[in-house]
């Protein structure tokens, strides 16, 4: 029992996606769904395949994670300066406050036709879809956290003579950065969305843009392989973010994990 | 000898108009280089604030505050807090060498491995050798305190304004703690300003006892404490002198509090 438990721990994660290809296997040989709509495991990683081996999904691959990691780079940076200048005048907190709150519930496909409209099909369009819904997590988190820091610890970088703008780098910007943080990594999760969303609604090239054809051609195993290679994108980016976490704010995690 | 620290007729009040909220009224005291002195008085009658206002972390709404003769309008070089809340005063990205070296860093005439070998020694003085490398949330309470007292001796300090510092660790660590900070003060010339609610505390770690009235608090009176030197946590605590000044300032908190009460 014990034994079988810790090759279970062991093995997790090829036994989780042992079991979700199972199920799917199970739901395809039970016929619920039409065939052509749900193709058989084995059909759609040989669609993988085929597209892997013709080059286009790399292509495609490298242009939409490339989107989304330049989007979330720029929009964290972004989010990270307002909330520093909102730190430093309240007045423009609270204009960035109604302006998040207004911008904030709205889809990153509603963005979309009015970017058209504005900025043509192009690089301009991607940037302004991804930094318009990807800015506010590092931003919002970036606030509070600034605000949240210890007035101990502010009265310590006064003592030993640090100035407003040192105490701001050395002190409160570091000890709210795990908590930025946090943000960022929701913000990859979006950033990746938002550029999906903006390639199969204005797209010329990329995963989404790809996806959208394949659905017009009825290549539904094709759709599904694509699906996963965005979902293995989405791991990749949180992994990236997790490594940069752990560089920039380690201890905290350290501290964290530490048993009590 | 001249003063290293004089608060002169020193109020401090916060709110305007109606919602003013006095916290200090004309609150004089000086503090003698090498002196250790202790502050007590009621919970709550401004001892913190205070405290901020000697440090020049809070500007005095009269009066003035004076450290070697010099107003204080910032926190000066060479007057170092120990605050109550070590485990937020430590920056807890840094390591306990580096937060030293944090502390020392508006020091002058010592390069980067002076400095270092001063912090480690320092350190040592603390008795955390071989901690350097730690994080401070990887050590015991009272090792971050020891810690915090290290870096505001390290910061080229003669006069430690100490705030609650013992308030938060356990019991037996506390009666360690506070031979170890006279032990400090002594031997590396520091001129102490404590401030607790503790008065068995305030009595066997001073040299003289300011004991603090109400809000808006000034100082109501002063004992002086005519104790044997080094201090013994038994036979100190035991001697008439010790606990006459006990006594007296006991009894006169108590006497202020039923004032309190009263009104």
């Amino acid at each position: 029992m014990n034994a079988a438990l810790q090759f279970a721990e062991r093995f997790r994660v090829p036994l989780c996606l042992l079991l979700v290809f199972g199920i799917w296997q199970a739901v395809h040989l039970a016929g619920v769904v039409p065939e052509k709509f749900f193709p058989s495991m084995p059909e759609i990683v040989g669609a993988f395949w085929r597209m892997l081996s013709d080059g286009t999904v790399i292509t495609a691959w490298v242009t939409t994670f490339l989107r989304a990691l330049i989007g979330l780079i720029a929009a964290a940076s972004l989010g990270i300066a307002l909330a520093i200048l909102s730190d430093l005048s309240p007045v423009l907190s609270r204009g960035i406050r109604y302006v998040s709150d207004i911008l904030q519930p709205i889809p990153p496909a509603a963005f979309v036709p009015m970017a058209v409209f504005m900025l043509g099909l192009g690089t301009k369009l991607y940037a302004f879809v991804i930094i318009l819904v990807t800015v506010w997590p590092p931003y919002l988190n970036g606030v509070t956290a600034l605000q949240a820091v210890s007035p101990v610890q502010v009265n310590t970088g006064r003592m030993f003579g640090l100035s407003r703008s040192q105490i701001l780098w050395q002190v409160r910007l570091p000890a709210a950065l795990p908590e930025i943080f946090t943000g960022i990594r929701y913000a990859a999760t979006i950033s990746l969305i938002a550029v999906i969303v903006s390639e199969m609604l204005a797209g010329r090239d990329g995963i989404g843009f790809m996806i959208y054809k394949k659905v017009y051609a009825m290549r539904s195993s094709d759709v599904f392989a694509l699906m996963f290679l965005v979902a293995c994108s989405g791991v990749l980016l949180n992994g990236l973010v997790a490594l940069l976490r752990r560089a920039l704010t380690g201890w905290h995690m350290r501290m964290m994990e530490r048993p009590e | 000898m001249t003063s290293i620290l004089t608060a002169d007729a020193v109020g401090k009040a916060y709110g305007t108009g109606s919602n003013r909220l006095p916290i200090i009224k004309g609150l004089t005291l000086s503090v003698e280089p090498g002196e250790f002195v202790s502050l007590v008085g009621p919970s709550g009658c401004g001892k913190t604030t205070l405290l901020m206002c000697l440090a020049g972390l809070l500007a005095p709404s009269e009066g003035e505050v004076r450290f070697k003769g010099q107003r204080v309008t910032d926190p000066p070089i060479g007057l170092s807090v120990v605050f109550q809340d070590y485990s937020r005063s430590l920056l807890p990205w840094k390591t306990n060498l580096d937060n030293i070296l944090f502390g020392m860093r508006r020091v002058t005439g010592m390069d980067k491995a002076a400095k270092r070998d001063r912090a480690m020694e320092i350190l040592s003085a603390v008795g955390l050798t071989g901690f350097d490398g730690h994080y401070p949330w990887q050590v015991s309470g009272g090792m971050q305190q020891r810690v915090a007292i290290a870096r505001g001796i390290a910061a080229q300090s003669e006069l430690l304004l100490l705030d609650e510092p013992l308030a938060a660790v356990d019991a037996q660590t506390r009666a360690d703690m506070q031979d170890l900070l006279l032990d400090l003060a002594a031997r590396f010339n520091q001129t102490c300003l404590l401030v607790t609610h503790d008065v068995e505390e305030a009595v066997y770690m001073a040299d003289r006892v300011l004991v603090l009235g109400p809000r808006p608090t000034h100082v109501v009176r002063e004992i002086e404490v005519d104790l044997p030197k080094p201090r013994d946590q038994l036979a100190t605590r035991e001697h008439p002198a010790f606990l006459h000044a006990r006594h007296e300032v006991l009894a006169l908190i108590r006497s202020m509090r039923q004032r309190t009460v009263a009104a």
